[in-house]
Order: C-alpha cells, then sequence, then structure tokens
C-alpha cells in the first residue's frame, strides 16, 4: 500500500491514465539565481484530495505552491492545471488562477475595499457578474466562514483570525477547483489559529480539493489524505500521516519529525 | 494654569531662556505685522486696482462669467467634498463643530469680507451673497443625497460629475467667450493652475505606469521624459515655450501665451507628479499584486483597482504639495511670458501717476502674497480632511 501511494505521488510517465488529477507537476525545476529551489519535482493532486506539504523552512514549499498558480515561474517541466498547461500563454494563466483559489500568509486582504467588496472582487471583475449578483455570493461565502456580520467593515478592523477568514472567502468565491493554502496560520496569533484551521477542515470535509503547506502537524494528521515532506527543494517522501508521521522511511524525515515534535 | 507654564515654559534656565527670547521674537513679528496692516498700511493702491489685480482688464459686461465660475466652484466644493462622517466618527458638540467650520473656512470668509470692504460696491457684496448662497445650496443637496431615497441611489461617479458640471460649463464658457488678451489678474494665476493641474494629474499618473511597465519602449519614453524636464529649471521652460515656438511656427498661428504657459506648467508638474506617483506604487507590498493575480485579475485590473488607488491615496501630501508649488509658480508666467498676471499687476500698478515713486510695492506685494497664502493654505488642510476621510480602515 505505501509503495503504491508513494508511485501515485511522484513516478509519472507519459499521459498516463490520469483523469481524476487536478494537478500535474512532472519534472518540475525551479531555480533563483545560482540555488535551485526546486528539483526535478513529480507531484499530483486528485480530485477532492487534500495533499499537506511539511518541512523545514527553505525547503521550496511555498515555492512549489506558487509555482501552481504561476506566481512563479517554473524552469523546466510541466505544470497541468485542470486540463490546461502552464505556458507563457497569459490567457492560459488567466484561465488556471480562475480555478485556483490562494490563501496567503499574510491574508493580503485588498485594505482600502470593505470585506464585502474584497470578496465580491473575483466574481465580479474576472467573471463579469452583476454587482447585486456578485456581493449576495461574497455574503453567501461570508456566512459559510462564519463572519457574515463583518461585511461592511475594512479589514484592518478585523482580527487576524476573521481577516484570514475573509481571505478563504474571497478564494472560494471564485468557486475553484482547487484551494492552494500557503501557511495560513503562521502569521496569526495562537488563540486564533484554530478558527482557521477549522474553516479549513470544513471545507476539507465538504470535498474541497487542496493542496496546504503547514507547520500545524496536528492538522495535518487530521486532515491530510497524504502528507508530502519536503527538503532542500525535493520532494523526500510522501504518505499517509499515518505513514509518514508514525514510521517515516528516510533519515531525513525521522531527523525533521524529531526536531519538531 | 501655573503648572502648565512651569513644566512646558521654563522647565530647565534654558527652556526659560528660549521661551522669553521667541516669545519676545514672535510678539515683536506680530506687531510689525498688525502695524503695517492697521497703520502704516496705504491701502488705497489696492482699493482703487481692486479690479485691475483681480481679474485684469476683463471686460466688465462678460464679468458675470467669472462671478458664475466662482459660484459654480463654491457649489462643487461643498455638494461633492462635504461631509461625510468617518463611520467611527465621535459625536462633537455644537461649540466643537463651530470651532471646525472658522477653522475650516474662517480664513476664506475673512478674505471675501476683506474684499467686499475693499471693492465698497454693491455688486461685489451681491456676488459675495451668491457664493454663500451657492455653497448652502451645495451643502443641502449633499445632506440630501444621504436622506432622500431616490437620490441615494445615484452612483457616486455620477453625482461627482452632475456636480461639477456648472463649474465646468462656466469654465469653459468663459475661456471660448473672453479675449484671453484681455485677461489678467490673479483670475489668471487662478485658472493656469486649475487647467495645468486638472491636465497634469492624468499625465503624471501615465508617466508613473509607464516607468513601471514591462514593455522597455515604454519605460525608456517615459524615463527619458521625467529625467529631462526634472533636470530643466521652470523658469527657462517658460522662456523656452516663448521664444522656441516662433522658429517652427509662423507668429499669426502659433497659439497665445497663456496656451503655451499652461502647456509648460502641465508638462513639468506631470514629471514631478510621475515620480511621486511612482514612490507611491513601490509602497504598495508586493501581496497585494499577488492577491490580485491570484484570483485572476488581468494586470490592468489590478493596476486600477488595486495598486494605484491605494498608492494615490498614500502620497495626497506630496501631489498637493506639487499642486500648491504650481499654483504659486503661476506668478513666473508673468516674467517669462508677459502674462500680465497677478504679480506683473501688482507691480504695474506702483507705476501709476498716483503711486509712483512713493514705495508703495510693500503693500502690493503683501497683498499678493495674502490671496496666494489664502489659497495655499485651504489647499493644504483641505487635502488633510481628504487623507483622513479616505484613510478610513487604513492603519
Amino acid at each position: 500500500m505505501s509503495e503504491k501511494v508513494f508511485t501515485d505521488a511522484t513516478v509519472m510517465s507519459g499521459n498516463r491514465n490520469d483523469e481524476d488529477a487536478i494537478v500535474t507537476m512532472q519534472g518540475v525545476y525551479k531555480r533563483f539565481k545560482d540555488f535551485e529551489a526546486l528539483k526535478d519535482i513529480n507531484f499530483r493532486v486528485g480530485t477532492q484530495e487534500v495533499v499537506v506539504i511539511i518541512g523545514p523552512s527553505g525547503s521550496g514549499k511555498s515555492t512549489l505552491i506558487r509555482c501552481i498558480n504561476r506566481l512563479e515561474e517554473h524552469d523546466d517541466g510541466r505544470i497541468v492545471v485542470d486540463g490546461t498547461e502552464l505556458t507563457m500563454d497569459i490567457r492560459n494563466i488567466q484561465e488556471i488562477r480562475k480555478e485556483t483559489g490562494m490563501v496567503f500568509q499574510n491574508f493580503n486582504l485588498f485594505p482600502h475595499l470593505t470585506v464585502l467588496t474584497n470578496v465580491a472582487m473575483g466574481p465580479r471583475q474576472v467573471r463579469n457578474m452583476p454587482k447585486s449578483e456578485a456581493e449576495a455570493l461574497a455574503m453567501e461565502h461570508l456566512t459559510r466562514v462564519k463572519i457574515p456580520e463583518q461585511a461592511d467593515k475594512y479589514p484592518s478592523q478585523l482580527s487576524g483570525g476573521q481577516q484570514q477568514r475573509v481571505a478563504i472567502a474571497r478564494a472560494l468565491a471564485m468557486k475553484p477547483k482547487v484551494m492552494l493554502f500557503d501557511e495560513p496560520t503562521s502569521a496569526l496569533d495562537p488563540e486564533m489559529i484554530n478558527e482557521v484551521l477549522d474553516a479549513i477542515k470544513e471545507l476539507a470535509q465538504e470535498g474541497m480539493t487542496m493542496v496546504v503547506v503547514t507547520h500545524e502537524m496536528g492538522f495535518a494528521r487530521e486532515v491530510a489524505d497524504r502528507v508530502v515532506f519536503m527538503a532542500d527543494g525535493e520532494i523526500v517522501e510522501v504518505g499517509t500521516p499515518k505513514e509518514l508521521f508514525d514510521n517515516p522511511r528516510e533519515e531525513r524525515t525521522k531527523k525533521f519529525l524529531s526536531q519538531i515534535l | 494654569m501655573t503648572t502648565w507654564i512651569r513644566r512646558n515654559l521654563f522647565r530647565t534656565w534654558w527652556d526659560g531662556v528660549l521661551t522669553v527670547v521667541f516669545g519676545a521674537l514672535s510678539i515683536w513679528v506680530l506687531w510689525s505685522l498688525v502695524e503695517f496692516v492697521l497703520i502704516t498700511g496705504r491701502w488705497e493702491i489696492i482699493e482703487v486696482n481692486l479690479k485691475l489685480l483681480l481679474v485684469g482688464r476683463f471686460p466688465a459686461e462678460q464679468l458675470w462669467l467669472v462671478n458664475a465660475s466662482v459660484m459654480a466652484i463654491a457649489f462643487w466644493l461643498t455638494a461633492a467634498l462635504g461631509g461625510k462622517q468617518a463611520p467611527d466618527a465621535p459625536v462633537r458638540s455644537p461649540l466643537a463643530k463651530f470651532g471646525g467650520f472658522v477653522q475650516r473656512f474662517g480664513l476664506v470668509i475673512a478674505l471675501g469680507i476683506l474684499l467686499v470692504v475693499l471693492a465698497g460696491t454693491q455688486s461685489s457684496l451681491a456676488v459675495a451673497g451668491g457664493v454663500v448662497a451657492a455653497l448652502l445650496a451645495g451643502r443641502g443637496l449633499n445632506i440630501a443625497r444621504r436622506r432622500v431615497k431616490g437620490l441615494t441611489r445615484i452612483p457616486g461617479v455620477i453625482w461627482q460629475i452632475l456636480v461639477l458640471s456648472p463649474a465646468v460649463a462656466l469654465i469653459a464658457l468663459t475661456l471660448m467667450n473672453a479675449d484671453l488678451e484681455l485677461w489678467g489678474g490673479f483670475l489668471i494665476n487662478f485658472y493656469i493652475a486649475i487647467i495645468s493641474i486638472v491636465l497634469c494629474f492624468p499625465l503624471g499618473v501615465l508617466l508613473a505606469l509607464g516607468r513601471k511597465s514591462t514593455l522597455p519602449i515604454v519605460r525608456l519614453i517615459s524615463t527619458t521624459y521625467i529625467e529631462l524636464i526634472r533636470g530643466a529649471p521652470l523658469f527657462v521652460l517658460l522662456l523656452l515655450s516663448g521664444v522656441a515656438l516662433e522658429f517652427f511656427v509662423p507668429p499669426d498661428i502659433a497659439p497665445g501665451s497663456v496656451f503655451r504657459a499652461v502647456t509648460v506648467f502641465t508638462l513639468f508638474t506631470a514629471a514631478y507628479l510621475a515620480e511621486i506617483v511612482r514612490g507611491g506604487l513601490q509602497s504598495i507590498p508586493k501581496g497585494q499584486l499577488e492577491a490580485g493575480k491570484a484570483i485572476g485579475l488581468s494586470t490592468w485590473k489590478i493596476t486600477f483597482l488595486i495598486t494605484l488607488p491605494q498608492a494615490l491615496r498614500n502620497v495626497i501630501p506630496a501631489q498637493i504639495g506639487q499642486f500648491i508649488s504650481l499654483f504659486k509658480d503661476t506668478t513666473l508666467a508673468g516674467a517669462a511670458l508677459s502674462i500680465v498676471e497677478v504679480l506683473k499687476v501688482s507691480e504695474a500698478i506702483t507705476k501709476q501717476d498716483d503711486f509712483l515713486g512713493k514705495g508703495y510695492i510693500y503693500e502690493s506685494l503683501a497683498f499678493v502674497s495674502l490671496l496666494f497664502w489664502v489659497g495655499s493654505y485651504v489647499m493644504s488642510r483641505e487635502s488633510q480632511r481628504l487623507e483622513k476621510r479616505l484613510g478610513v480602515g487604513q492603519r
């Protein structure tokens, strides 16, 4: 079993029967000047799958998920999202960004717009929805993350946890096929971490496909279908939470886990 | 009270010395000023030449156009900019409200009264009354807009255009009807400044965006333009615009000097504005751009919906500073292009038979300074208000 999961995740040749994959990466390299941030990444996310990426800082976790929606440009290899390959073609990039929602470490809400306008921005400006319809949709998603009463406030008037939930609602309002979370709780005060994690867990239960970069091991254990351990720009080991946390095979994984647990 | 004085003015012997020295200095300056204004100043030169100073030889039968424009601008000020309170603003007592009103409008009202007194005619009183009526009408409409149901539905942009349109229409009408060569006085400084500000703003923003463009050609052109213009003194550019054009265009179809002045002020200020706006754009965190990209916004939409609005708001003080400087620099147009603007008039009137050789230049310049000071002060105050209001939600 463990062998099979490992194969699924990392070894991919050609266009092998892979219809339910939403994200596939094949032999992806990313370099910043002389530094190789990603080395030969083979990675796959299936429909309704929750993949959690862990690893020491500087290991390339964030770079990996930022390549999926082209916030970073990969130098080599192929990335296919929902059947569209990421190339230099700006239309492809826009198409993929419509289908991927992203939540950032620092929320990155638009400070000059109200919470409601923040969430309605995507549907209104990208999907060209009429204003009233976009705002109704935004309200629906604010209710989903349990802060409809904050709709008319500005981001700075909210707590960090509330801001991050608005950011989640903003990403969801685009009805994405996959959600990317880049350390969503790292900038939060400890008492606010759980409200954000709960919102993410709920999404997982509703069947949202997700890639989550996080340091919250308890969360990873509870929610992940697969956990990916990265170090030095490489995927070192992939497995179910049980396999990876309780029975790591690689030395580097063991060392990392012993340091944080 | 005594403790306050002890603490703030005489805490140490050195503080005491500073307090005494600067206190004496302030009293002396203030006294000289009062003495000049009330006792030694010979203001008849202003009284006699008030019309010349304000509008030059503008034809009397068309003066209603200017008066109506001033009223329309007053109407716009209160109708468009007046009062929506920040949602968390504290409730203020009537006294505090009155204090705020005096702080905001007191200077302008005082200047208005001064002008009416100096003019001493009934028509000037009528104009002042008209301005007050326009201010009140604008204020009333502004309140109605937030209370009356039908009006609340009008989108903000359309509202702004509606209340601004009378002023724009009247200014345009004035420009078309009146003979520009007869214009003069403060009116021409005011119009050159207003028109240049309106024109240089979009140009400056475009240049700033151009300098940050990913297209090398656009970047090169913008950067060259900005650095060339910023490297030349304004006065030289004004002189050049007066002389250089004659080489290329026959004099009879060459544009008038006011047109040239507006062009130079626009092009000049745009270059400075571009750098200010670029600074604003650089102050926006990269995460804003990434968040925009992540929800699928196009580059244009990210610029105009997300980064530019925040950037412009961050640099309001610097922008207004540039506009104030433009407003005051219009006095250079007199020397460089022989435009009969207020500074030129203020010099010319001291050479009239009645005043020649009696040192009236002090009174004359003092009056001009007062006009510019009030104008600049109002701009700076209103910009602070604007900043505070737009600052809602950003800390």
